[in-house]
């Protein structure tokens, strides 16, 4: 049939919920629907966690600073409550973790100024003692990183305002002691580009850029945020780094010098922590899918996408937020809490993500398949041989005649198709969706038949219906429809409501929720009245 | 001037010999349908009454001759394919129906009896509807017989093979056998079956003495053998004495002759039509409910095409097996695939005005007009709008506003009661109700529509469910330039929506963004509101507020002033194109039709008329007016009604026509490019008026032309033909050309392309066309063939 079929062909229209209004912006971005489709779960019972870090090497486990213990754990793990691995050999509480580039090692600074190096690759009996204990300051140490570029050394730095450089590998005494800070230092990074550059951000408001290969304590760079700087981050390019200090995030370009580039105010309190997220929904490595994630004392996550200037996502969480990081692998986001719980950020990888990565790595896995490819000839002896040719997918040039697409019914649609009309009415009910009830009621009522399968219903369904109307009565949308019905269901089936006690407490649950409501009502339109002449006034000028 | 809006299902349609043509009684004249289009080719003018019916004498192809039966008592015999009257009969009484039972029946008899066409006619002879017969080919007069009297015209009905004659009667079906030899005096044998309800409607079968009748309960009664003993004569005495032992007649009532009488039931509500397929083992019927349902004769066995939405009328087979007709009562003829129920094609015509105008006092059955793309949109039964062309004459299309299946035989409990289009045509904004059941579940909703430029569809863009919480709403106005719109209800108070546009560099998101919200609300005293408009420039906002006039700056939603009182509450507002004037119409016991300068803000004068409905000119200060007259008058104004133009300045009309059924009417000017390509006379007109009566019947004229000369349209849409197959070639392809030359492989390509054989046998093997059907085809073929091989 050439000529596509008249638009006057019957056509059956499946009972609908009414539309809701829809926001004027979109709430669900595809990147907030990234973001959000991270699943939380919780480890608690531990205490505030200033630190989490994650081991650049696959498949990414992650440390946690909390008191004088450090925990690691692999977030492939369910459930995620026991550490792989901890470490108890601190005095004071630990402030600041590091893996190393290979992820074998892990340093740690505590709150009594030792820093030291555990080998994390071998164990967890071989992490019970540190491999070094690097002691120098004498404050507590506040910042320990081991450059993403450089396997030997660490940096550390902590309340006496000196940024060190250790040789791990030599041992007790740093190789470069940088003085400039003048205040606590709090926070560095490395550079992602360059193995003898990191930078470091301190409470007298400013952010350093150090050179290891100049010696004279004079930073390279120096740019001030103008409040206390809790955490510097280099941005993946190397060219800018995002500092959080205050309620601010600020962006730096240093390869002009220490410019800013811009800041971003969304949270309400301090800023604590930073880290770079990566949007890892495939191959195409574009510059853009990476983005600066910050936590603060506020309980929020945002996400921040620094070429657009845009905050494009945001989380709260229920307590002030210390520590973020987020997994090389895209997989996990984990966010630690000031009162012991660390928030785990599960993602779901979809199935051809996995698969493009498989097929990368393991090449040679795949010849074999390829001689199992070789086509079959079924013999009629066969049933497969009757099946031949019907899974056959259409190739480039074939002209596709679509079956027509059916339309789907649900139950209820089904039922009332067929003028069973109380039979629709009971099974929305037994649904979930309070929508579609309202749709088939409403249905129901063009119908004119809604009153005839209220009479009818059963004890049982007429407990189904009067939880419904106790629980969605009140709602607004729902309410002008259902509060005249619970009045007709009331009077209609008053003798068996009188006859049961369950239904009676349905009825008295009911009367409760409506109560409330009025309450509710009352206190609004009270509020009203006291606005009202105020916009009058307003309205006057 | 242009007429259009006919209602195409008064009478049953017919089929031309080939099956490409449908002829329709619409109105005074016979439009000719393409059944492969679906739009229309000619049409026969020359009656001055509706026409009653059509019969297409049967012949080859190539002959297109046929009988049509009129209300002004004259039958034509026409050539439809040039067309032309050929020849006329004054019967000099009103014809309510026709049938030519020699026409049918077997070939050879026809023959026989060519010389001597006698046709069965039921004609009024000022007291009575009487049966009657007369002679066409050598017509002197009605023939004095009167078969049957009746007090309400009853439709003949003849069977297939031409030998029976039937009507019904309330609870009686009347049969005659028709004379073997038909002369002026020849008597015609009846019969009379009986049942306990009003019979609406009955079919004979095509080759036994079988005859169907279906009654207002839904009931269908199958009489098989009906008149053994009074039509058959030869079969002795005997045989009769059997017969009145009464035990074998299965449900015969009475001392009915007929041998059985079987009933059948599946319809809800009454019947409305009966056919027998040609074959003889099916039997359609349809009522009410608008379904159509094919029954097997044997087994009893149904299938169905249901939700076609409206009462199903007349059914018609064509030539071609493949291919019938359902006419609806909405006004609609669709074309039916027949082996696999499908619709393949409508005829649409303007759907009638909706029967239940009473359910709720906010209910607006009238028409909203797109002026400058010369469209009308009317509510529709079954929940929609539908779009019909005025110059064009058709069905543009239609869209469902609220999303239901309609059952004609159903209470109404939901309707669509108001409609209204911007002035550029691009906004459409509807409302609905639902009634509630004993106070529960009511719900009013305003919907926006938005017209989408690349398909020249309107697409839902926003709904409002209750606008003015319960209140309902008497009134949308659109904004002249801005995207702006107001409503006003019954409750009070009136809303101004503003369509809020999206970013227009993010595209994707725009669209979804873009929505109508409500941007202020104001109330005159708590007076209800029942009409609202915009001035020309937008700049003020007139609603009606029961007996007063309030005229508000709409952006910043300012009351500006209060005009005036009318005795009654104003029910319709406009502003008289341009100008400073304002006018509304009041209803009730004191109707008024007020015009207000809006300068002096006072009444400059006023009529008490009936108003039916306003339209301004668009660009000029004068209006049009259709006034409903007293009904003392109507005598002397040919009509019930008075199309009366004013200068809005001056109280004495420029212009005067008398309508008739002005009851639910509207009007409305036409804008400029359109009106350009009317021509009247050679000249182009610069403004027309569009009229459309109670029965959504339309006329387009030239309000300022005196004497009114005949419109003719330039078509732009010239229909094109496609060369339907049917027949033997539907099914097996066109036959191979016997030429020697032609290249092989071309006529391959051909006939894969074409693959009849895909649809034809979509439906189930025994509801193929009969081998009889298509054997004279395939044989005519082939002798056309020979023929072209001589040469």
């Amino acid at each position: 049939m050439a000529e596509p079929l008249h638009s006057s062909q019957p056509k059956i229209f499946p009972v609908k919920p009414k539309q809701k209004p829809k926001p004027r912006t979109q709430n669900q971005t595809p990147e907030s629907k990234y973001w959000s489709s991270f699943k939380n779960t919780q480890i608690q019972n531990l205490i505030s966690v200033p630190s989490l870090t994650f081991s650049p090497s696959s498949p990414h486990p992650f440390a946690a600073a909390h008191s004088a213990t450090v925990s690691i754990y692999k977030p492939q793990n369910d459930p995620l409550d026991s550490p792989t691995t901890t470490i108890t050999s601190f005095k004071d509480v630990v402030s600041s973790l590091s893996f190393r580039s290979d992820g074998r090692l892990l340093a740690a600074g505590d709150l009594s100024g030792l820093v030291q190096v555990f080998d994390v690759g071998g164990g967890s009996a071989a992490a019970r003692s540190a491999l070094r204990r690097l002691r120098s300051h004498v404050r507590p140490v506040r910042f320990v990183h081991y450059p993403k570029l450089q396997r030997l050394r660490v940096i550390s730095a902590g309340d006496d305002a000196l940024v060190k450089v250790w040789d791990v590998a030599a041992g007790d005494s740093p190789v470069m002691e940088l003085r400039g800070h003048r205040d606590y230092v709090r926070c560095g990074d490395s550079s992602p580009v360059d193995a003898d550059t990191f930078i470091t951000g301190s409470y007298d408001h400013t952010v350093k850029l150090w050179d290891v290969r100049v010696g004279d304590s004079k930073p390279a760079i120096e740019v001030n945020h103008g409040n206390p700087v809790e955490d510097v981050v280099f941005l993946p390019a190397g060219g800018m780094v995002a500092t959080a200090g205050g309620n601010s995030v600020k962006f730096w370009d240093l390869i002009s010098g220490g410019k800013l580039v811009c800041s971003m105010e969304g949270h309400n309190k301090t800023v604590t922590s930073l880290c770079i997220g990566r949007i890892g929904s495939g191959s195409d490595e574009e510059l853009n899918q990476f983005r600066v994630l910050s936590v603060g004392l506020d309980g929020y996550m945002k996400v921040f996408d620094y070429s657009s200037m845009k905050v494009t996502h945001s989380m709260r969480f229920p307590a002030p937020l210390l520590s973020v990081a987020y997994s090389p692998d895209c997989k996990t986001r984990v966010i630690g809490t000031s009162n012991g719980i660390i928030y785990v950020g599960k993602r779901k990888i979809k199935e051809e993500e996995i698969e493009g990565r498989v097929s990368e790595k393991s090449l040679f896995w795949r010849i074999r398949p390829l001689e199992h490819t070789q086509k079959k000839v079924f013999r009629p002896s066969h049933f497969r041989y009757f099946q031949r040719g019907q899974g056959e997918k259409p190739s480039e040039g074939d002209y596709l005649i679509m079956r027509p697409k059916k339309e789907k019914l649900g139950e209820h649609d089904k039922l009332l198709k067929n003028f069973r009309h109380g039979e629709a009415l009971v099974s929305v009910l037994e649904g979930k969706n309070p929508g579609n009830v309202l749709a088939v009621m409403e249905e129901l009522v063009s119908r004119k038949k809604l009153m005839v399968c209220v009479s009818n219903l059963d004890a049982e369904k007429l407990e189904l219906l009067l939880v419904f109307l106790r629980k969605y009565c009140t709602v607004p949308r729902y309410s002008g429809l259902l509060m005249g019905l619970a009045r007709k269901v009331l009077k209609m089936r008053v003798d068996e409501i009188r006859g049961s006690e369950a239904l009676k407490a349905h009825i008295q649950n009911l009367k409760r929720s409506i109560e409330e409501e009025i309450k509710i009502q009352q206190s609004l339109q009270e509020i009203q009245g006291i606005i009202s002449p105020l916009l009058k006034i307003a309205g006057r000028r | 001037m242009i007429k259009g809006g006919q209602n195409y299902v008064s009478s049953p349609p017919a089929f031309s010999n080939d099956g490409n043509r449908v002829l329709v009684c619409t109105g005074n004249t016979v439009s000719i349908f393409s059944s492969s289009t679906g739009l229309q080719v000619s049409s026969l003018e020359g009656h001055t009454a509706p026409v009653t019916s059509v019969v297409v004498v049967p012949a080859t192809d190539i002959l297109c001759y046929c009988w049509t039966s009129s209300f002004d008592g004259t039958v034509r015999y026409w050539d439809f394919s040039v067309p032309e009257t050929v020849k006329k009969l004054d019967l000099g009484m009103p014809i309510f129906s026709m049938v030519i039972p020699s026409f049918l029946g077997s070939p050879e008899e026809n023959n026989a009896k060519t010389a001597n066409v006698f046709a069965y006619v039921s004609v009024h002879d000022g007291k009575a509807w009487q049966i009657r017969k007369c002679s066409l080919t050598n017509y002197r007069k009605v023939g004095k017989l009167v078969l049957k009297e009746t007090e309400r015209p009853e439709p003949l009905i003849i069977s297939p093979s031409g030998k029976f004659l039937g009507i019904k009667h309330k609870r009686k079906l009347h049969i005659w056998k028709l004379p073997r030899v038909e002369s002026d005096v020849a008597v015609a044998k009846k019969i009379t079956l009986h049942h306990t309800k009003t019979i609406t409607v009955l079919a004979f079968h095509p080759t036994e003495r079988t005859v169907a009748a279906g009654d207002v309960t839904g009931r269908m009664l199958i009489w098989r053998g009906f008149g053994t003993q009074k039509f058959l004569d030869h079969s002795g005495s005997n045989n009769r004495i059997s017969m009145n032992d009464g035990e074998d007649k299965h449900g015969v009532r009475q001392n009915d002759d007929a041998e059985s009488c079987s009933v059948w039931h599946w319809h809800s509500a009454g019947v409305c039509l009966l056919s027998f397929s040609p074959d003889g083992a099916y039997l359609y019927s349809g009522g009410t409910e608008g379904v159509l349902v094919l029954w097997q004769l044997d087994s009893g066995k149904k299938k169905f095409l249901p939700r076609i939405g409206s009462p199903l009328l007349y059914f018609i087979e064509s030539p071609d097996p493949s291919l019938s007709l359902i006419s609806c009562a909405d006004n609609q003829i669709h074309m039916l695939k027949t082996p696999s129920m499908e619709i393949i094609k409508s005829i649409s015509g303007i759907k009638p005005p909706l029967s239940y105008q009473e359910i709720c006092e906010s209910f607006s059955g009238k028409a909203a007009f797109d002026c400058t793309s010369g469209l009308v949109a009317v509510q529709t039964e079954n929940y929609g709008i539908q779009f019909y062309s005025l110059l064009a004459n058709r069905g543009v299309y239609e869209v469902q506003v609220c999303e239901r299946n309609h059952q004609p035989a159903d209470e109404v409990t939901v309707a669509v009661t108001l409609v209204e289009l911007s002035v550029d045509g691009s906004i459409m904004g509807t409302v609905e109700i639902k009634l509630p059941e004993e106070g529960v579940g009511g719900l009013v909703s305003l919907k926006f529509w938005d017209l989408d430029s690349d398909t020249k569809r309107f697409s839902v863009s926003t709904v409002i469910y209750e606008p003015h919480r319960d209140a309902h709403i008497s009134a949308i106005a659109f904004h002249p330039t801005h995207r702006m719109a107001v409503s006003s209800s019954y409750g009070g108070d009136f809303k101004i929506w503003v369509c809020k546009e999206g970013d227009i560099q993010q595209k994707g998101q725009a669209l979804q963004n873009s929505g109508w919200m409500c941007h202020a609300v104001g109330s005159y005293k708590n007076k209800a509101m029942r009409a609202a408009t915009f001035s020309a420039d937008g700049s003020v906002l007139a609603v009606a507020a029961d007996t007063v006039i309030t005229l508000w700056d709409p952006d910043k939603n300012v009351l500006m002033a209060v005009v005036g009182e009318t005795p009654t509450p104003i029910v319709s507002l406009a502003f008289a194109g341009k100008s400073e004037y304002l006018l509304s119409v009041s209803h009730g016991l004191k109707p008024r039709l007020s015009v207000w300068s809006m300068s002096k803000l006072a009444m400059a004068w006023s009529y008490r008329l009936q108003i039916e409905a306003v339209s301004p000119a668009i660009d000029s200060s004068y209006f049009a007016i259709l006034a409903l007259l007293p009904e003392s008058n109507e005598r002397a104004f040919k009509g019930n009604g008075i199309i009366l133009l004013f200068n809005a300045t001056d109280p004495v009309p420029v212009a005067s026509m008398s309508v008739t059924k002005a009851k639910g009417g509207g009007l409305a000017f036409l804008k400029g490019d359109l009106s350009e390509r009317a021509v009247i006379d050679g000249k182009t007109s610069q403004t027309l008026l569009v009229y459309i009566n109670g029965d959504r019947e339309y006329v387009i004229f030239d309000p300022y032309d005196k004497e009114g000369h005949e419109l003719s349209i330039i078509r732009q849409d010239v229909p094109l033909e496609e060369t339907g197959q049917f027949g033997y070639s539907s099914i097996y392809g066109e036959l191979p050309k016997f030429d020697l030359q032609k290249d092989k492989t071309a006529s391959v390509i051909s006939t894969a392309s074409e693959r009849p054989w895909e649809t034809i046998f979509t439906g189930s093997t025994h509801m193929l066309p009969p081998l009889t059907k298509l054997c004279s085809v395939f044989l005519e073929s082939l002798l056309e063939k020979r023929t072209a091989l001589a040469e």
